[in-house]
């Protein structure tokens, strides 16, 4: 038999092959060398904000804390004194090496503070106090004659002999970070109150950005230890941060991506041993193998890292990867003398196309501006091109003289399928009833389709966690919110009066309660013009005695007041960067993003907001202010995306109808198309009547659906060693891709969970509607492509 | 989360006023704490001198004061500027012009520093001992007690708070460690067992 020769060609495939994956091996590994580049960031999923470089340092700014900061509360059970055990938890969190810095007591360097505070005296002035002496100095003179009598407000920080005015009194309170959490004199403790017990206030940061390495697991290891200690020692522990959740959720990912991948493969083995009875067919997993391993390099190649997310949808992937081998072996039901190679050229075209048609729909994922999406589609498509290349070049070589064994009951029972189909199609009117009552039922479904997407649904974060973050926002008041003003000034002074204007807007939402709290460089320093004229009207006031009568009343000699006064005049200006000098500033550090092209720049960040829609209004009445609100523009991303989404998938069937048509015909390509068209339509409405909301991933797996479909279709229509051979083909195929998307619709993670219903629905839907295709026997004699 | 002197000069201030009802017998703090409630009123005239290193001669104030044991303290300055302060659970009030009791901006964190003089004024001793080394001294109608902060950073702020009695608590020092002192003096203070009607509507509202 001439089909039984292997051409030159076919020696050298496996060659090749090897040689290549070889290549793909050693650029896995030496990806590899710093430790698993698996990425748990959800923000590595989430489309870049805009090319301006201030907004994205400040994004950067604004997330830095986020990923690496971790907050804990102790409190004892009793309602008692927690400072020895927090400390003992701060001192087990130094000794574990995974935190670069521990926080329980604060170091106060009172002379470094005193000398911040003395300088910055007029610049650190809050604004009511500076109006008041600038507007009416004698008032102020009165408050602060009343101060100094009494016992228990006359001192501050400084020895009064240094401040008669008590400037720095006043600066010192603007210092005060205000809300639940206050400094512990005793203790040295950050501490809160709530419900009649006091939380002791732990703060650590991790070495890494916890996102990337295997931090967050030891950390969550170490907390777990922690709780137990605490536990012993009657106090409760309160944890929250972006570490945590990072570990939680990779934690998961990585439970659910082995248990899906194991089950999909236990589910695979079986069907193998069951449907083609050899050992041998086990080695359809090698392409598979290869696949999953060719995607995640490919995928690290391009983005850096593989987020964990990518990597559950990937295990599935395993299922329609198999698929290549499995139509090759599955055709051993209608060709009694399957041979490797010859059944490989047999099958060769068919599995070409269903490859292109798979890749034209992964590639067209790869232009929207999802870094979700286009991760797993580049993992997606590369990991089919190496299950392809392992399939049609290497498979053959190994499967050489292997002798199949079709279970005859499985071929029975495509036979009886089929011919179940041919007495249905036997009447032409109650054909088309059933179209029209399938049609009518589909519009149904897909009316009651919800449209939902949300960033939470991409992660499932377990309810302890947020049930802890929740107590720790109520018991320390500090709830941080998405939003944050980006304020852009020609320079400094500029950029500090436009922040007191959004200040002056924003204390009305916090008297009306919709808001907590806010934090703007303005609280902090003034702009340097306005310190210097404070300056001089201080200086030129210590010729008016009567003005300062009140303190001089006290005892306090006029000359030392008028040299106090005078010397104001001479005190430097303090700049932004001097004023963020030293432990008290720690609040106000983040938001100064400094000058950039000739543009000073500066965040106001808001706590506790309760009205979102207000803060549109405030940055409308302040020139440079832009309002930066990364969820709500990602809720908007996500509906434009779901836009692009489906007409991408529009261009794909496109694209797949142009493919079909010139390799198959009119006349094929319409059919094939029905297939994954009728497919998509019934799977939409099967998730409008289960209630699933549509979600950018859904859609996505819909348009996996429509490659799959067409993968059946061009099956069934070119029905090579016969239809039942090529039923039992897809059900084989259909089987384990329903396998694994099957039980990723069981993940506790939404977005993937409900990516596996649409998968599955629509291979489910594919494989039944896949055997009503005419083959070109029934519909004209024209020749097979394949012959 | 700065307050730090203000705390100790409100603290020194506190204990102070918190002491007055402290017993002349008290040689045991336990005997201190056990007849803290004997006296329910004290009142009396006080003299406050702020030493400041660059002055020759010390700011003084003086006034009259009434300490009212589970109410309060009434702090009645009288010169050189007159001004009526009271201190309660809820913090400290000023009187203002029209006499309605005006509470001062506080700083959040004063609650602590509350709880702490509420508690001294109940007899827990427990509450000053956490803070303090505490040493007595002397006879039982010439006493003196020694108060050294406990926390690293107090003491940077201050050094130690004398305390002096006989019968009652004659005079208070707090020696700040930057070389200032306050000196308080209590003058005629006398044990009472009632309020005035003026007192308790002070302390009413």
């Amino acid at each position: 038999m001439r089909n039984n020769v292997r051409s030159p060609i076919e020696r050298w495939l496996p060659r090749l092959f090897k040689l290549a994956f070889l290549l793909v091996l050693c650029a896995g590994a030496w990806q590899c060398r710093n430790g698993w580049p698996v990425s748990g960031n959800l923000m590595d999923l989430v489309p870049q904000a805009g090319k301006d470089a201030t907004r994205q340092l400040a994004e950067a700014r604004i997330q830095e804390p986020l990923s690496r900061q971790i907050i804990a509360l102790v409190a004892a059970r009793s309602g008692g004194d927690a400072v020895v055990p927090a400390r003992q938890l701060a001192q087990r969190w130094t000794d574990g090496g995974l935190f670069s810095t521990v926080q329980v007591e604060l170091e106060v360097d009172l002379a470094a503070l005193r000398a911040q505070l003395g300088a910055g005296r007029l610049a650190m002035l809050p604004a009511a106090d500076r109006r008041q002496l600038e507007t009416d100095p004698a008032a102020y003179a009165q408050r602060r004659a009343r101060e100094l009598s009494d016992p228990f407000s006359s001192s501050g920080l400084m020895p009064v002999d240094q401040d008669w005015l008590g400037l720095t009194r006043r600066a010192e309170q603007a210092l005060n970070p205000g809300g639940a959490v206050q400094y512990d004199v005793r203790t040295g403790t950050l501490q809160a109150e709530h419900a009649g017990r006091r939380w002791v206030l732990v703060r650590a940061e991790t070495r890494d950005s916890a996102f990337e390495s295997g931090t967050p697991q030891r950390i969550a290891a170490q907390l777990e230890r922690d709780r137990r200690f605490l536990d012993a020692d009657g106090a409760d522990l309160l944890v929250a941060g972006g570490p945590l959740y990072a570990a939680a959720g990779r934690a998961q990912a990585m439970a659910e991506s082995s248990w899906i991948g194991t089950g999909a493969a236990i589910g695979i083995v079986l069907l193998l041993l069951l449907a083609l009875r050899r050992a041998r067919a086990l080695l359809a997993f090698v392409p598979v193998a290869v696949g999953l391993l060719t995607g995640a390099v490919a995928c690290i190649a391009v983005f850096g890292s593989i987020h964990v997310l990518t990597l559950v949808i990937g295990a599935s992937l395993i299922g329609v990867a198999v698929d290549f081998p499995l139509h090759w072996l599955g055709k051993s039901y209608g060709m009694a003398d399957w041979q490797a190679w010859p059944a490989l050229r047999r099958v060769l075209p068919g599995l070409t196309i269903s490859l292109a048609a798979s890749l034209v729909g992964y590639i067209a994922l790869a232009f929207t501006p999802f870094p979700a999406l286009t991760q797993t589609a580049v993992f997606s498509a590369a990991g089919l091109l190496g299950a392809y290349a392992c399939t049609v070049c290497q498979f053959p070589a190994w499967m050489q003289g292997w002798r199949p064994r079709p279970w005859e009951p499985l071929l029975r029972f495509a036979t009886a399928a089929l011919r179940l189909r041919e007495r249905l199609t036997a009447s032409r009117s109650a054909l088309w009833l059933g179209a029209l009552a399938l049609a009518a039922a589909a519009a149904g479904g897909i009316s009651r389709l919800g449209i939902q997407d949300d960033l939470r649904q991409w992660l499932s974060l377990p309810a302890p966690l947020v049930q802890q973050a929740r107590q720790i926002g109520e018991i320390t008041g500090f709830v941080p919110t998405s939003q944050f003003f980006l304020v852009r000034a020609p320079d400094a002074d500029e950029l500090l009066r436009r922040q007191a204007r959004v200040s002056q807007a924003l204390d009305g939402l916090v008297q009306r309660g919709e808001l907590a709290a806010y934090s703007t460089l303005s609280q902090l320093v003034s702009p340097a013009a306005d310190q210097k004229a404070l300056g001089r009207e201080l200086a030129a006031s210590a010729a008016q005695p009567d003005v300062w009568k009140p303190i001089t009343d006290l005892g306090i000699p006029y000359e030392a007041l008028r040299q106090e006064l005078q010397s104001l005049a001479a005190l430097p200006a303090v700049t932004i960067d001097g004023a963020l000098q030293g432990q008290q500033a720690e609040r106000w550090r983040p938001l100064w993003l400094g000058i950039h092209d000739g543009q000073a720049a500066g965040m106001v960040t808001l706590l506790g907001l309760r009205n979102a829609a207000a803060l549109d209004a405030v940055a409308g009445t302040v020139p440079g202010v832009t309002l930066v609100d990364r969820s709500g523009e990602l809720n908007r991303m996500f509906a434009a995306t779901r836009i692009e989404a489906a007409e991408l998938k529009l261009l794909s069937y496109a694209a797949a109808a142009v493919l079909l048509l010139l390799t198959l015909g009119r006349a094929a390509a319409w059919r094939i198309l029905a297939v994954p068209l009728a497919a998509t339509a019934c799977s939409l409405a099967a998730l409008g009547y289960l209630g699933q909301p549509l979600t950018l991933f859904s859609l996505f797996g819909l348009l996996l659906v429509s490659a799959i479909g067409v993968d059946y279709a061009i099956f069934m229509y070119e029905r090579i060693a016969g239809a039942p051979a090529s039923l039992v083909g897809i059900l084989l195929s259909a089987a384990t891709t329903l396998l694994s998307f099957g039980l990723l619709a069981l993940s506790h993670t939404p977005a993937l969970a409900n990516f596996g219903l649409a998968v599955a629905l629509g291979v489910a839907f594919s494989l039944l509607w896949a055997p009503w295709i005419r083959s070109p026997a029934e519909t004209a004699q024209q020749p097979s492509f394949n012959h | 989360m700065k307050r730090l002197p203000m705390l100790a000069a409100r603290l020194c201030a506190m204990l102070a006023l918190a002491l007055l009802s402290w017993n002349a017998g008290a040689f045991e703090l336990a005997d201190l704490q056990k007849q803290l409630r004997a006296a329910p009123v004290v009142r009396g005239h006080f003299v406050q001198q702020k030493f400041l290193r660059s002055l020759p001669q010390p700011l003084t104030s003086r006034g009259d004061f009434t300490l009212a044991a589970g109410k309060g303290l009434l702090w009645l300055l009288r010169t050189p500027i007159a001004q009526d302060l009271r201190i309660d659970a809820s913090g400290i009030s000023r009187r203002d012009e029209t006499g309605k009791w005006q509470a001062l901006p506080q700083r959040a964190g004063a609650g602590r520093e509350n709880q702490l003089f509420l508690s001294v004024l109940a007899g827990d001793t427990t509450g000053l001992q956490e803070n303090f080394d505490l040493e007595l001294s002397g006879e039982p109608n010439a006493w003196q007690l020694a108060l050294t902060p406990k926390s690293a950073l107090l003491r940077q702020i201050f050094d130690i708070i004398r305390i002096d009695g006989s019968t009652l608590v004659d005079r208070i020092e707090l020696r700040e460690t930057q070389g200032d002192r306050s000196v308080l003096q209590m003058t005629d203070a006398v044990a009472g067992q009632a309020l005035t009607d003026e007192e308790q509507r002070a302390f009413a509202d």
